[in-house]
């Protein structure tokens, strides 16, 4: 089990993971190497992916056609498959980005109090 | 399969593309190479996991799983070709017997009719008893039916028609033949097309023409396709043949060979050609009614039309003109199926009892597997899929060895039984055994993936384990109450058939010939009828070799029988409602040649002229029946007179008196059959213009009894019959024993066949005996070395293993005889002259499982007496 490593990196939820590829890919389409960096730099690497993790997301959003896959040249020269986001893709991240926001506001809520009671 | 590789390929490719780039950022960071490498893997994490859990999100891993499984079990069964031959074998004969019986229900049974609309055709009959529950159907009179036709609104068509065996001609000559008169529009209502020529229609109702079937055509006309508008003599009438039926037509059901159709016409009585003024009805109901509508209708109509008959005939009934046909053949082969479903689960029992001896010996692949990662469900599906596929290979063998058994009862029994020349397999039941393979797979791997799972999750290595399930030796028990059930049922055919062969005939049918003649001319004067007769009775009495001969309208297991059933009245005693007799008609020597007892007084006398009363012999059943403790020589008794009857509605209206008591002699064809009351008359004595007379203007049937061999008497009889009589044509000249063991036909049937259940269930208990008794000596090798090391002998170690067998029989006896018992009610109406829990069968049973099961247990009680102590030791 190598996602419980330290304390301050938090494993994901289920589903987040989808959620942060879609975001990753918002600006343009990258490689998986390229989401995985991408993913744990932008969190400041409390979000650790495990990269294994990252290839059974890819194909779950491929098969719903959130994403699309092409070959590709990477900046290194190598052959790689790069993915994209699709329209659906695209309406399917607003929208969750949406839900989560509201989602995160509500659970903040209800945490602060009993957070401060506590100390 | 293709396109998931290819696809897996580019994903591991993928992966390791990643795994370099991480590879690369850590040399850049300043990594030593080999450090590089592995804190990229070790990242990424499991590489093939993620293969798998990517593939999971793909779909239809099930299928590659299934395949993957597929492969694996045909090479596990290849190493193990006794295990899986032994196994295969089992099912097959289990699944083939299934198969079979299925074939053969559903072909009889659940298949329409090979009519247009088979649903809509019905019979209409009168049930003269509202408690009758039997489909005999009981014909309705030509007014009826003409009143059904006109005024009931729930059918399409109605026509009426009736079947008798007369003589006609053709250019091959004169021969006894099938001939069916119906009215015109029958074959138009079945939906039957003419082969060539066409159809009787409605013009048709006067005229002489014909029909004749597939058959007649070939047999009697030469295939001739310009038969039709050539002449044939129906019953010594000149008929015109209009057309020819397609082959494979069977109407009415239960007609075989050729058959001859002729419109019905009445004459000014009301009377057909054939001297009924009744027939069968079969109809055609209107699309959307149902049948409950169809009855109601015709029953308000058939209480108006005909009052008398209506209160004496009941109700109506109708019933499915496929029930009709297969409704006696419906319990029967529902039993057999019972049979043979009582012979798979035997077959299963053993393909358990078989799986886990052999997951037994799995045990340690099974550890290794799990131990490598294999899921407890990834090993389930594994035997699981390696069951079925057996049970689906079992079947499919089976199938074949079905198509074979049901063409061979189809060509055996195809004329004997309805509709058995329609056997075939189809689909549906392919279909069926299929699942039920699929459904044994799954219950016979149950108990070893329950074994294993016991196994893989404790701690030890199975290596020393003695113990085992209880399960087998259950299993064995039940197969053995099983077959217990199986065997004791044959056991009870075999004795119903041998009380039968030894019933109590009445009369001696050792060196009698049955000869049946019918008159060219059915329409010749009944008095000439009887003048030929009788100079034939006394020529073939004079015929060398011939000791006596004897004329009977009705001879026992003859097929063409007629006997009166008459309302009888005996003097001194209250006429009571049904008091009736069968009369039969004979020729003077009747008791002499027919080797029938005469218990009390004498036999006729050539002019026994004693009074005016018509001296007649009766049966003990009929002096028990009407005369209890009364003396019945001298009793005189008479034809039931209704008040509304005259004397043209009564054979004759003369007094009979008893002259003599006879033994009871069977009637009809059945030796299971109760005697009836019978009446004896001498037919030269019968009233001048009696009714009775027509009978033998019908058919005459002489009984001869001879010391000669069967052909040259036959060949003598025929020589006379051309010479004396050469307008009478011969409907069956056949040894009186031969129609005697013809009768117990249906029986010996059954009797094969349920013998040969009993049969393959003996050796598919032999089978699973012997297999649970070498396991358990092998795996108990140890123990008894120890034993035998220990002191005790060669005979004891034996003796372990004959205990044991000992306790499956003994187990598996208790609940076997109650369900013999059981099975035996379920069979009573099949059984004649014996007990339905018969102890001699029962004890005969016993000792041939008790017998079986030692032959079984040889093997491996040898096996057990010469395991070698020193051995044992040494491996300790």
């Amino acid at each position: 089990m190598t996602t419980r490593e330290t304390d301050n990196q938090l494993e994901l939820l289920q589903g987040t993971l989808d959620l942060l590829i879609l975001q990753t890919l918002a600006p343009g389409r990258a490689h998986g190497h390229a989401i995985a960096h991408s993913i744990e730099r932008r969190s400041e690497d409390v979000l650790q992916v495990g990269h294994g993790s990252l290839y059974p997301a890819l194909q779950r959003l491929l098969k719903l056609g959130l994403i699309e896959a092409e070959d590709g040249i990477s900046e290194n020269h190598r052959k790689a498959r790069f993915y994209r986001l699709t329209a659906k893709g695209r309406k399917k991240l607003d929208l969750e980005t949406s839900k989560w926001r509201r989602f995160s506001h509500a659970i903040a809520r209800i945490l602060t109090p009993l957070a401060e009671e506590g100390r | 399969m293709l396109r998931w590789e290819s696809r897996r390929n580019r994903l591991l490719q993928e992966i390791e593309t990643h795994i370099e780039m991480e590879t690369q950022e850590n040399l850049d960071a300043g990594m030593p190479a080999e450090a590089a490498r592995s804190a990229a893997r070790k990242k990424f994490g499991n590489v093939l996991l993620t293969a798998e859990k990517s593939r999971l999100v793909w779909g239809g891993l099930w299928l590659e799983r299934l395949l993957h499984d597929l492969r694996y079990a045909l090479r596990s069964l290849g190493h193990a070709p006794g295990y899986t031959a032994t196994l295969v074998l089992t099912l097959v004969l289990g699944l083939g017997s299934v198969t079979t019986m299925l074939a053969i229900v559903e072909s009889t049974l659940m298949r329409p009719m090979a009519f247009p609309d088979p649903e809509q055709l019905v019979l209409i009959y009168a049930e003269s008893q509202p408690e009758g529950t039997s489909l005999s159907p009981h014909s309705l009179s030509y007014r009826q039916i003409e009143e059904l036709r006109r005024s009931t609104r729930s059918f399409a068509s109605l026509s009426a028609y009736n079947t008798a065996a007369r003589p006609v001609g053709a250019s091959d000559g004169t021969r006894i033949t099938v001939l069916t008169e119906a009215t015109p529009g029958t074959f138009q209502m079945l939906g039957i097309p003419a082969k060539s020529g066409r159809l009787m229609e409605s013009a048709d109702a006067q005229a002489p023409v014909a029909v004749v079937n597939d058959e007649f055509w070939r047999e009697r006309l030469h295939a001739d396709p310009k038969a039709i508008g050539s002449d044939i003599t129906v019953s010594g009438q000149l008929r015109t043949v209009i057309g020819v039926l397609p082959a494979g037509i069977r109407f009415p059901q239960g007609t075989g060979g050729p058959v001859v159709y002729v419109p019905v016409s009445l004459n000014a009585s009301g009377e057909d050609d054939f001297g009924s003024d009744t027939a069968s009805v079969i109809a055609r109901v209107k699309p959307g009614v149902s049948l409950q509508q169809a009855l109601a209708d015709a029953q308000s109509v058939f209480v108006h039309s005909d009052p008398k008959n209506a209160a004496r005939q009941g109700v109506l009934k109708i019933v499915s003109y496929r029930e009709y046909v297969t409704g006696d053949m419906q319990r029967p082969l529902l039993m057999l199926l019972g049979g043979v479903g009582v012979l798979l689960l035997i077959a299963c029992a053993n393909a358990t009892n078989l799986q886990i001896g052999r997951a037994a010996n799995r045990i340690p692949e099974m550890q290794m597997r799990s131990a490598l990662g294999a899921s407890f469900g990834l090993l389930l599906q594994q035997l699981v899929m390696e069951s079925i596929l057996l049970s689906l290979l079992a079947a499919a063998l089976g199938s074949a060895l079905s198509y074979g058994a049901v063409a061979l009862v189809r060509r055996a029994y195809g004329t004997q039984f309805p509709r058995f020349d329609e056997l075939s397999v189809h689909p549906a039941v392919l279909g069926a055994a299929a699942l039920l393979a699929i459904l044994m797979g799954v219950i016979a791997s149950l108990a070893p993936i329950l074994h294993i799972r016991r196994q893989t999750a404790s701690a030890f290595a199975a290596k020393n384990t003695t113990r085992r399930g209880r399960l087998p030796g259950i299993l064995v028990a039940l197969q053995v109450a099983l077959t217990c059930v199986l065997l004791a049922t044959c056991g009870l055919f075999v004795r119903t058939v041998r009380s039968l062969q030894n019933v109590k005939l009445g009369f001696d049918p050792s060196g009698v010939t049955t000869l049946v003649l019918m008159p060219e001319n059915l329409h010749q004067d009944p008095e000439l009828s009887r003048q030929i007769e009788t100079r034939l009775l006394r020529r073939f009495e004079t015929l060398p070799g011939v000791q006596s001969v004897t004329m009977q309208s009705a001879i026992p297991f003859s097929s063409y029988n007629v006997a009166l059933h008459g309302t009888t009245e005996v003097s001194g005693r209250a006429y009571r409602d049904g008091d009736a007799a069968y009369y039969s008609m004979v020729s003077t020597n009747f008791v002499h040649t027919s080797g029938i007892h005469l218990l009390r007084g004498h036999d006729f006398l050539p002019k026994d002229e004693t009074d005016t009363a018509i001296a007649i012999l009766v049966n003990q059943a009929f002096v028990n029946q009407f005369l209890g403790g009364r003396a019945p020589i001298g009793a005189s008794l008479k034809f039931h007179r209704e008040p509304e009857d005259k004397d043209a509605d009564l054979p004759f209206t003369q007094p009979m008196a008893i002259i003599g008591v006879v033994e009871n002699e069977l009637q009809g064809g059945d030796l299971g059959a109760p005697y009836e009351p019978m009446v004896y008359l001498d037919y030269l004595q019968l009233p001048k213009g009696s009714l009775l007379n027509m009978v033998f203007s019908m058919s005459a049937q002489y009984a001869v009894r001879s010391m000669l061999a069967p052909a040259a008497l036959a060949s003598e009889l025929r020589a006379a019959v051309k010479q004396e009589a050469p307008t009478m044509v011969e409907m069956s000249l056949q040894p009186m024993e031969e129609s005697i063991s013809q009768s117990l036909g249906q029986r010996r049937l059954a009797l094969r066949l349920v013998s040969g259940f009993g049969a393959v269930a003996l050796v598919l208990s032999a089978v699973g005996i012997y297999g649970v008794l070498a396991y358990a000596v092998a795996v108990r090798r140890r123990e008894i070395g120890v034993r035998v090391a220990l002191g005790s002998s060669r005979a004891q170690a034996a003796g372990l293993v004959m205990r044991q067998a000992g306790t499956m029989v003994l187990f598996g006896l208790v609940p076997g005889v109650a369900g013999a018992w059981a099975a035996g009610h379920a069979v009573r109406s099949f059984l004649f002259g014996v007990k339905v829990l018969d102890t001699a069968t029962l004890i005969a049973v016993g000792f041939v499982l008790v017998a079986v099961a030692g032959t079984a247990a040889f093997l491996p009680a040898l096996r057990a007496a010469l395991v070698d102590p020193a051995e044992t030791l040494r491996a300790e």
